[in-house]
């Protein structure tokens, strides 16, 4: 305060000085009225700024108010994201996995929201290098010139598992981080883990690679099936997509709302992926047999092989060869070498031959059927009544028809035959002399009948139509007639076949054929169940009788003898059809069966189209896939064996099965029939005298009434012996398990003794204790 | 006692909160989970705010006089206490004191009523001894020497140039009403007119990269569009705010920029919300309360014989209007973005606190008038 003071004085002292200095100077003036005129010309600056100001509001409002609105909702985030449907998934009969959608997650760095913070880019730069396999250096150079990039993909597709150890690492860090944050000074603080996201989206995968590759068909991102089921039910597999998105309300606020994504509906296949397995199988083998045998190339040009129930039009199986693997349909190399494809995708050819590759033959191919049409005239004359059943017939190597000379299979000729000889023998004399009895009406009438020329209806998409393939009456003459008779001259898809004679064989129902029994919503429950659906009645059930018997004759003593699986009566028909033009060289063979004889349970219809031999025209290649097929299948399907077998048979049984379980030995993929036969013909003879007549007292219905006896007094052994072989499928993949390692196996061949899988659901399932003695015959009771 | 000003100021108060409450709620919501948060530590403000306009109105004003150069030292301690472990740094400037009962004191806003108090005694006891002095070059140095230094001050240590330049700025508006000159504040005026022209002209003939913050921030102001995404941020969603608000606004509550667009809408930007929600008509409505509140302690400041208390209500005016002129100013891109709060509306203790004592005196000055 001193000095306070002694400044004061000092002041006041120099201002008293000055004063008298400049009284002259300076006017006097009145306070007052200065102070007044200063507030006013200071009110004066502040409202001319108010008004400025005001002025600039009024602009800015008046020149931009649209214009600004509109940024400011554009600016908003709207932006929908789309959330994913997951397209239905394709079982098979008993739940086998044969097609799902799998959520993958394609790793999204936002790098303009990493950058909020430049400390955030080194914990997010590191832990995208540890977890994801990155180079970092890429990714800091990446971001280095790219700042403001909001979208940069960084890996595509990865599973949940591969994504997760990112997230807990990007919570655990950013926790940590957070808590030495909070205490940290601002220059000390450290960065987080941020602006990655991840992209849901959902990949079709198909576990079991190429089995049933034509029927099932592939389907891509789009969510858009090609071929087979994919194709043909490709709305039911869809649904519908989620959407999160911003919108104004009524008050011009921004609200977000959340769609959730309708998942697509499933598909219960009526397929049987062991018996599909099994086919594929022998298909395969027998072309890896004859690859560039005859020419270059695969064992035949097509094959294809239908295995159906005749008594619901379920279809089993629908194989077909050459195949390839769902998961990557574009691979040609298995079949090409990289100089053809090269020389493909030159000449724009490679989407044909991708085309061919993909086409189901079983339902898109047409060929002229041959002999196996036999049953469907004779079927024909019987139940149009222009054939009784105690006719001869006089075959001497040739017919003269209409000026043609058609000859016999057999050059010399095969004397005289009666009805049942001629359809064993297949004698193309007696069916033209047939056809003739029969006339032209009639046999229109019945292809009609047969629908030959006629779409199934089955549910797969790209069934070939057949009308211009067949003849009608106008244009059908003596010569057509007679060719027709036997099965050349007219066109068929193997499933009309198949249904056709399936018709013939189960007392005259002709089912409509179908891949799918059930559809599923994603929450499992049925929406809808597809039954058996009888079209028409083509033939009499006492036809149906007579017609089976012919054909058991055909294949117990006729020509179809070779397809007979050991310990089984079943019926078939063989055919050799030449192929236009006629010059004895190409031949489509066939053999169409069904077993048992007397109470069919399955019909399997096998064409191979010019198989890679010297000498085409036998058609035993077709009986003997068919053979091989069935020795496997009606075990597997519970059907007892009714047949002694010669020791011929037990031999080559034996040794069918030690190959089989060698090959089992050998690796994983390859399966291995196990006890199954041994086994049946061992319970089966055990059997026999069994108490359980049915009504037709046939000997197989004993053998099952004793394998369920068995079943239920416990005794697992022996049902495993009359089950087997046994397929381990893991119901979540679908994919098949090696049961020693408990690694998924390969699928491509199918299957493995099933010792100690439960999840079998065609047998029992409790049978571990087999294992040991799985590889010897165990039907001891 | 001028009720006008008193309605006026409760007025603006009471809807201060409503407005910080509004810009501030989302946001809130999002950073603490309370969507009042800041309206809980406002509204406390507030009314500790008008406790001390109570109180500091029942004191004589003429007290105050005694404390003139304790006022200046006070305020230039407060200051220098900043470089001490009490400053608090927020956003990178240390412009807090930890006052160490969970409640922070800003040294600038005791600055302001610091300088004003010093600025009205010194010029009446120095116009005590000749009515001249103060127009001397010497006179003129004791009145404007110690607001200089004090705004140094506080831009230096507190880096807070809109502070400093409210101070200066009531120092020259009261030294401007004091003295019967106009001719060097209109030369002053000019040079500062001139000055700006210069630094923007250096401004934009620097290349894009050099130049300082503030250059750029000059560069931001000039091309706003141009620098959208970073230094002109905040001012572009501003305009978007005023601009799409229209006559009537978008209604009470209902900004969209207060959403991720205007961070911090309580403080500086809260006019922008103010034009979004109400439109031009609340925009006025507000610019009018402070008109009104001006003119009040303009016409308080004339009646006041009293040289000490005329310049006092002189000072505070100064302050208010300079204020509420930048703030909007700032808002409106008229000049370049420098943070100065909106008196009694944005968000801030001290501010609202020692705009509410400042009140008090006026009003006691107001009660000695006729």
């Amino acid at each position: 305060m001193a000095v306070k003071a002694a400044g004061k004085r000092q002041n006041t002292r120099t201002a008293v000085k000055r004063r008298n200095v400049r009284t002259n100077k300076i006017r006097r003036f009145d306070q007052q009225r200065v102070k007044t005129m200063k507030l006013a010309a200071m009110m004066m600056i502040i409202l001319l700024a108010f008004s400025g100001l005001s002025y600039r509001l009024y602009t800015i409002t008046r020149d931009n108010n649209a214009e600004y609105q509109k940024r400011i909702l554009s600016q908003q985030r709207y932006d929908s994201t789309t959330l994913p449907f997951k397209r239905g998934t394709i079982t098979d009969r008993n739940g086998t996995i044969l097609a799902v959608s799998e959520k993958v997650y394609n790793v999204i760095l936002d790098c303009k929201v990493m950058l909020d913070d430049e400390k955030n880019q080194e914990p997010t730069v590191s832990a995208l290098a540890e977890c994801f396999g990155l180079s970092s250096s890429e990714l800091n150079s990446y971001i280095q010139e790219n700042p403001n990039s909001q979208y940069y993909v960084l890996k595509k597709r990865i599973t949940y598992d591969e994504m997760s150890p990112f997230l807990e690492r990007q919570s655990t860090y950013n926790a940590e981080t957070a808590k030495y944050n909070a205490k940290a000074k601002k220059e000390e603080k450290r960065g987080v883990i941020s602006g990655v996201w991840f992209e849901e989206e959902y990949i079709r995968r198909y576990p079991n690679n190429a089995l049933a590759c034509d029927v099932i068909g592939f389907t891509g991102t789009d969510n858009n099936g090609t071929y087979g089921l994919e194709e043909y039910y490709n709305d039911t597999l869809n649904g519908t997509n989620g959407r999160e998105y911003g919108y104004l309300n009524e008050d011009a606020t921004l609200e977000r709302t959340t769609v959730a994504a309708v998942d697509g509906n499933s598909l219960v296949s009526t397929m049987d992926a062991n018996i599909q397995a099994i086919c594929e199988k022998y298909l395969k083998q027998f072309s890896d047999e004859h690859t560039n045998e005859a020419r270059e190339g695969l064992g035949f040009e097509n094959a294809g092989i239908i295995a159906m129930n005749p008594n619901n039009g379920e279809i089993l199986a629908m194989a077909s060869y050459p195949n390839f693997d769902l998961n990557n349909p574009k691979d040609l190399s298995a079949y090409y070498t990289q100089e053809q494809i090269d020389a493909m995708n030159e000449e724009d050819t490679y989407y044909d031959a991708l085309n061919k590759l993909w086409r189901n033959f079983c339902i898109s191919d047409t060929y002229e059927p041959g002999s196996t049409a036999k049953s469907l005239t004779l079927a024909a004359g019987l139940e149009s009544g222009k054939i009784i059943g105690n006719e001869s017939y006089e075959c001497g190597g040739s017919l003269t028809v209409a000026d043609h000379d058609i000859s016999c299979n057999v050059k010399q000729g095969h004397g005289t035959l009666d009805v049942a000889g001629a359809l064993e023998q297949s004698c193309n004399v007696a069916f033209m002399k047939m056809g003739e009895a029969i006339g032209v009406k009639n046999t229109v009438k019945f292809e009609n009948i047969f629908n030959i020329g006629l779409k199934t209806n089955i549910d797969l998409a790209g069934e070939a139509r057949t009308a211009s393939l067949v003849y009608s009456e106008d244009t059908m003459g003596p010569a057509e007639l007679a060719t027709c008779s036997f099965g050349q001259g007219f066109n068929v898809t193997m499933i009309e076949m198949a249904c056709a004679f399936s018709s013939i064989i189960n007392g005259g129902y002709y089912y409509e054929p179908h891949m799918v029994s059930k559809i599923t919503n994603s929450s499992g429950s049925v929406v809808k169940n597809i039954e058996p659906r009888v079209i028409k009645q083509t033939i009499s059930n006492t036809t149906s009788e007579q017609m089976r018997n012919y054909l058991y004759l055909t294949v117990a003593e006729g020509t179809g003898k070779s397809a007979r699986p050991a310990g089984y009566a079943i019926g078939g028909k063989t055919g050799t059809a030449e192929m236009v033009p006629r010059d004895h060289k190409n031949y489509v063979v066939s053999f169409i069966g069904f077993a048992p004889a007397d109470d069919p349970q399955i019909v399997i219809y096998c064409v191979i189209d010019r198989p890679n031999v010297a000498d085409q025209p036998h058609a035993t290649y077709a009986t003997g896939i068919v053979k091989s097929v069935l020795t496997e299948v009606l075990p597997y399907m519970h059907i007892a064996t009714t047949e002694e077998m010669t020791i011929a048979e037990q031999e080559e049984m034996d040794h069918l099965l030690e190959n089989m379980i060698n090959a089992g030995k050998e690796s994983a993929e390859n399966a291995e029939n196990g006890d199954g036969e041994a086994g049946n013909g061992g319970e089966n003879s055990s059997n026999e005298n069994g108490e359980n007549g049915s009504d037709e007292g046939s000997e197989n219905k004993n053998g099952e009434n004793g394998s369920n006896e068995n079943g239920e007094n416990g005794s697992d052994e022996g049902d495993n012996a009359n089950s087997a072989p046994r397929y381990t499928v893991d119901p979540n993949t679908g994919e098949l398990i090696d049961t020693e390692t408990g690694e998924p196996a390969q699928v491509q061949s199918s299957f493995e003794n099933g010792n100690g899988d439960n999840t079998d659901n065609t047998g029992n399932s409790d049978n571990s204790g087999n294992s040991d003695t799985a590889n010897s015959p165990t039907g001891s009771n | 006692m001028d009720y006008v000003l008193l309605a006026v100021v409760l007025f603006l108060a009471g809807f201060g909160l409503l407005m910080v409450y509004s810009a501030s709620s989302y946001e809130a919501g999002i950073d603490f989970g309370d969507s009042a948060y800041y309206l809980k530590r406002q509204g406390f403000s507030t009314v500790l705010g008008f406790i001390a306009m109570f109180f500091v109105s029942k004191i004589n004003y003429k007290v105050w006089q005694r404390f003139d150069v304790a006022a200046l030292l006070v305020s230039v301690a407060l200051i220098f206490l900043l470089l001490t472990p009490l400053g608090v740094t927020k956003n990178g400037a240390t412009r807090w004191l930890d006052l160490k009962i969970g409640l922070t004191l800003q040294p600038a806003e005791v600055a302001k009523i610091g300088i004003i108090i010093y600025l009205a005694s010194i010029i009446q006891r120095l116009e005590e001894r000749g009515k001249n002095i103060i127009r001397t070059p010497k006179g003129v140095a004791i009145i404007m020497v110690p607001p200089t230094i004090v705004a140094g001050l506080i831009y230096i240590i507190s880096d807070n140039l809109s502070s400093a330049i409210i101070v200066m700025g009531i120092a020259v508006a009261m030294l401007f009403v004091a003295v019967p000159d106009y001719k060097w504040f209109v030369l002053l005026g000019a040079a500062a007119v001139a000055g700006v022209i210069l630094v923007v002209v250096i401004a934009t003939s620097g290349d894009a990269e050099g130049g300082t913050f503030r250059m750029a921030r000059i560069r931001a102001w000039l091309d706003p569009e141009a620098y959208s995404t970073d230094r002109a941020f905040q001012t572009i969603q501003a305009l978007y705010a005023i601009g799409s608000g229209g006559i009537w606004g978008k209604g009470l509550g209902q900004s969209m920029q207060k959403r991720n667009f205007l961070p911090e809408a309580q403080n500086d930007m809260i006019f922008s919300i103010i034009c979004e929600e109400l439109g031009l008509f609340g925009a006025m409505t507000v610019i009018l309360l402070f008109v009104v509140l001006i003119w009040s302690c303009m016409v308080i400041a004339n009646k006041t014989s009293d040289r000490f208390g005329s310049l006092l209500v002189v000072g505070v005016m100064a302050h208010y209007a300079i204020q509420v002129i930048l703030n909007i100013a700032v808002v409106t891109n008229s000049i370049p973005n420098t943070g100065i709060t909106l008196p009694f509306i944005s968000y801030g203790g001290s501010a609202i606190l020692f705009l509410l004592s400042e009140i008090g005196i006026v009003l006691n000055i107001s009660k000695k008038c006729k």
